[in-house]
């Protein structure tokens, strides 16, 4: 299973070149079986990595683009009158699908966005008195533009704590944008071979699970979120709904780096992504200032005992 | 964070100081009082978020010079110990305006803490005792939030009370049970302290006290109580005069440094009733001491530290920096013939050579018409009896001839007048007299125990007659019979001028019942405080331990002091043991904590956030080869012994302790030797 999963991220690695640590991280949300937020500017492969996540794992894909006239209806798709049967028929939108892109998901109007955010915590869509159930896997990666604000609906604090993480990827260093630049082919589909099937990836979602949780790390983890709670350098403390994400994106990072434990550095490595936009909500401060996420890191010892 | 604008820590604090500089009314210049209030204001501006940054560094420097030069000038007035507790109330000031990291944080709370022992050397009233108590206790509070920014304010009140009512039997056991020590240095003798008699009667001096309601002394009487004619309570005899004021001899200053030097005490063989009682004099920063002629020290305490004088007068050998307690015996019925007649004779018949013209021609005239000396002192008597006298708190200013001028023309005064005008009579016709000062009367509450303040002031004369001693004579009461009998106020409640410089006074409203209830209360508890809170000396110390114990054997001392420090060290024990209980270690801790402490001394420290793995990756990349393999190994096991699942299998998890112990020493070896 292990040599599988080296096996995906090297897939991945060959589009998105140089971002091995986005790329574990993306694919420990989706074995954490949580939705993924990333925040860059455009141009910097956020689609590309959407696209390759679903090719890697055979996943079918739709991407919705959002835009501020985009209705739920088009998202969620519309039941609509069949002269033939004499009836209603559901026609699904674009996001009946097991991985949704939902790009810019802030051009859109709050009522849109508040649809998407309920069919990812529902796993289902609610229409006309019917629910019909998404696929499973169900896994929305939404995308952020951070600068030109103008004209958008930033994502509410209350719902931000959907996205199980927050990534950003950043500019590619001198060698990675050199090697791309040589790359010929521009073709995502037909660089990436589908590594795993379904019930493989379901496997290593439950594997994620059995994942051993000493209480050294359980207690480091309460240590974690209680001085985010009683220190007063963090404006939005964390929730326990944060400590539960962090605990379960840890155990997906443990399976990536193949252990059947947690270790410290599991936490540490998946903190800044689960909890900087807990932490710090607005998109105001994107740039500069140092990490409360890091900064939180940096006050709590892991061995304390 | 101390850098927060809205911090309650700072917020309580500047409390504290405010009331405390309030409470220091009298030794703390009103300037800066005001920079006290400024400092103030401008924490709750900082707090309530209306200013947004304290003053810059640049304006406070020079804010604290100017006051500083100010200072500087008014400390030539003020004397060391004013200007300095001026000086760090200024201080608190202005670091209170600037307060920039937790040093000036703790700096201030010191220095308010320090300036609250400081307020006990002005006022150890129970009241000042409460509000320095207060201060002390919104010092702690705000030490307390500044410690746990976050717990809301009623939980920080709620630790802080169970606190205090912890340390509070901890403090009884060491205010009974401490070895009361001498201090170490002299306390400063402060100056505004400085009230009651004066060593000088310039009439007029007196009217002034006889507006003070402070507590001059309390006497506690063993058994029978004397009428309130009998209440003179002698304080100073004043034998010279020069033309307008009386003050203490100077031949009798000498004679009593003689006396002393030789310790030739004063010791008249007295017999007859007698009254026996205590007095616990208010501190005055003097040594003379009040009691009813003739009087002896009672007891051995009280007699090894008092000194008595031929001119009957009892003096403290310490001046009075604090309440004194001592017991008396007086015999109201002895003659004040005990001294040497010769000597009292010279210095007491001497007068100005010129002054008051009309006065002695009417005292000699007098004279002769009376025939004897004990006639003419009663025609004196009779003169002020019948004669167009008034008694006042309000008489006008007298600059030249004062007698001469009291006698014939205003014929208005109060005690100092008649007394002075009187002794001067008859010193002119050669009989020798002198003037006492001291207080009449005082406030019986319940028969219990007798209040004397500072208006009962009164001055009175002595006059040697038919070689049967000093005699009493008050001239006062032959004006004003109510002074003496019905006390100051009853004297002067036509002119309405008792205390009328007090706006607001309790002792003014005594005709209103429940008021008189309240201060009288007020006086009981007083009196409770300075008996036996004030009043716990050494002596009384020895008295207690003496009830407890029965007799004061060293053994049985050594006993209850250690038997208190016992209890002392149990208390805190209570209170500290939840901490002190051993926190189990676990083995793999223990042996990585000691890896670490060896990396220590070569210089690669375990940041305190870094996870073992990833300190592992950086002793690798630090040490020599063997060493970072070595550590790596540790690592690895530490990680699994403490991260992995453990199947209750402890065969294994002892081998992981031996494999990370011979892994410890393996690295102490590759460290020690790098080649």
């Amino acid at each position: 299973m292990q040599d599988k999963i080296d096996q995906a991220i090297q897939q991945i690695s060959k589009v998105i070149i140089g971002k091995q640590d986005q790329i574990k991280l993306a694919l420990s949300c989706m074995l954490a079986n949580g939705h993924l937020l990333i925040e860059d500017l455009p141009g910097m492969g956020k689609t590309t990595l959407s696209h390759a996540l679903a090719q890697v794992f055979g996943l079918d894909f739709s991407r919705i683009q959002f835009t501020s006239d985009l209705l739920p209806a088009d998202m969620l798709g519309l039941n609509i009158f069949d002269p033939n049967e004499q009836s209603f028929t559901f026609h699904p939108g674009p996001i009946f699908s097991q991985l949704v892109l939902a790009d810019e998901i802030n051009r859109a109007s709050p009522k849109t966005q508040s649809a998407l955010l309920e069919a990812m915590e529902e796993k289902q869509v609610s229409l006309d008195g019917t629910s019909h159930p998404l696929p499973s896997p169900f896994f929305v990666i939404g995308t952020q533009n951070p600068l030109h604000q103008s004209g958008t609906y930033p994502l509410p604090e209350s719902q931000l704590d959907r996205f199980l993480m927050r990534i950003q990827l950043g500019y590619p260093d001198w060698q990675a944008e050199k090697q791309m630049l040589q790359e010929q082919n521009d073709d995502v589909t037909q660089q990436i071979e589908k590594v795993m099937d379904l019930e493989a990836f379901q496997q290593l979602r439950q594997q994620v699970f059995t994942v051993h949780v000493s209480d050294n790390i359980l207690n480091y983890i309460l240590r974690l979120v209680t001085f985010s709670r009683e220190s007063e350098q963090f404006p939005n403390p964390l929730s326990p709904r944060a400590s539960k994400a962090l605990l379960h994106a840890a155990k997906s990072w443990a399976i990536i780096a193949g252990r059947d434990f947690l270790i410290p550095e599991d936490v540490q490595a998946v903190l800044p992504a689960v909890a900087e936009h807990r932490l710090r909500t607005s998109l105001a401060d994107f740039t500069g200032q140092t990490s409360l996420s890091n900064k939180l890191l940096e006050a709590v010892d892991p061995l304390a005992a | 964070m101390i850098y927060l604008n809205r911090n309650l820590s700072h917020l309580l604090l500047s409390l504290a100081l405010v009331i405390l500089s309030v409470s220091l009314f009298e030794p703390v210049l009103s300037w800066i009082q005001v920079l006290v209030f400024c400092a103030f204001v401008m924490r709750i501006s900082l707090y309530l978020g209306i200013q947004k940054h304290s003053p810059s560094i640049r304006t406070l420097n020079l804010l604290a010079l100017l006051s500083g030069l100010v200072l500087a000038y008014f400390s030539w007035q003020l004397g060391v110990l004013l200007g300095m507790v001026n000086l760090l109330v200024m201080a608190c000031s202005l670091k209170l305006m600037q307060l920039r990291n937790q040093r000036d944080y703790y700096q201030l709370v010191a220095s308010v803490l320090f300036l609250i022992s400081c307020g006990f050397i002005f006022e150890q009233s129970i009241i000042y005792s409460l509000i320095f108590g207060l201060c002390t206790v919104l010092t702690l509070l705000s030490l307390l939030a500044h410690f746990s920014p976050t717990i809301p304010f009623t939980r920080l009140n709620k630790r802080l009370l169970i606190m205090t009512l912890q340390a509070i039997p901890i403090g009884i056991l060491l205010f009974f049970g401490m070895p009361k020590l001498a201090p170490f240095w002299q306390m400063p003798t402060s100056q505004s302290a400085e009230t009651g008699l004066s060593d000088t009667l310039t009439p007029g001096d007196i009217a002034n006290l006889s507006q003070s309601t402070e507590l001059a002394f309390r006497v506690t009487f063993d058994d029978q109580i004397p009428p309130v004619q009998e209440r003179y309570w002698r304080a100073l005899v004043m034998e010279n005069f020069d033309g307008k004021s009386w003050t203490i001899s100077r031949q009798r200053n000498q004679l009593k440094r003689n006396n002393f030097v030789r310790n030739d005490e004063f010791r008249p063989r007295l017999s007859g009733p007698f009254y026996r009682y205590e007095v616990l004099a208010s501190a005055s920063n003097q040594r003379w001491l009040f009691a009813m002629d003739i009087a002896v020290p009672d007891d051995q305490r009280s007699d090894g530290a008092i000194w008595q004088s031929y001119d009957y007068q009892l003096m403290s050998k310490k001046p009075l920096i604090s309440n004194f307690k001592y017991r008396v015996k007086s015999f109201p019925q002895e003659d004040l013939n005990f001294t040497d007649y010769a000597f009292d004779r010279q210095i007491n018949r001497s007068i100005p050579t010129n002054g008051n013209l009309r006065t002695r021609d009417w005292a000699r005239n007098l004279r002769k018409m009376a025939g004897s000396d004990r006639a003419y002192i009663e025609a004196l008597l009779d003169h002020f009896r019948t004669g167009n006298y008034r008694y006042t708190l309000k008489p006008e200013l007298m600059p030249v001839d004062q007698i001469d001028t009291f006698l014939f023309d205003k014929q208005a005064g109060f005690c100092a007048h008649y007394a002075s005008a009187m002794a001067f009579a008859l010193r002119v016709v050669g009989i020798p007299a002198r003037v006492v000062a001291g207080y009449q009367g005082g406030e019986m509450r319940e028969n219990d125990y007798l209040s004397v303040y500072q208006y009962d002031a009164h001055a009175w004369i002595e006059a040697w007659v038919d070689e049967s001693g000093w005699q009493r004579f008050d001239p006062t009461a032959a004006v004003a019979p109510d002074r003496i009998s019905l006390g100051l106020q009853a004297a002067v409640e036509d002119e309405g001028s008792f205390l009328d410089n007090r706006t607001f006074s309790l002792a003014k409203l005594k005709s209103v019942a429940w008021i008189n209830a309240v201060r009288l209360g007020l006086a009981d508890l007083d009196y409770f405080w300075s008996r036996w809170v004030l009043g716990f000396n050494t002596e009384a110390q020895k008295d207690l331990f003496k009830t407890l114990l029965g007799n004061l054997s060293t053994g049985r001392l050594a006993a209850l002091s250690l038997g208190t420090f016992a209890a002392i060290g149990l208390l805190l024990a209570i209170f500290y043991l939840p901490n002190w209980h051993p926190r189990k270690v676990h083995p793999a801790d223990k042996i990585y904590n000691d890896a670490q402490k060896i990396l220590s001394s070569y210089k690669i420290h375990r940041a305190h956030w870094q996870g073992p793995l990833e300190f592992a990756q950086k002793v690798q990349s630090f040490c020599n080869d063997k060493a970072g393999q070595a550590f790596t190994r540790l690592s690895k096991l530490y990680i699994a012994s403490q991260y992995k699942k453990s199947d209750g299998n402890h065969e294994l998890a002892k081998k992981q302790i031996r494999m990370m112990r011979s892994e410890l020493r393996k690295l102490k070896t590759a460290l020690n030797n790098p080649g």
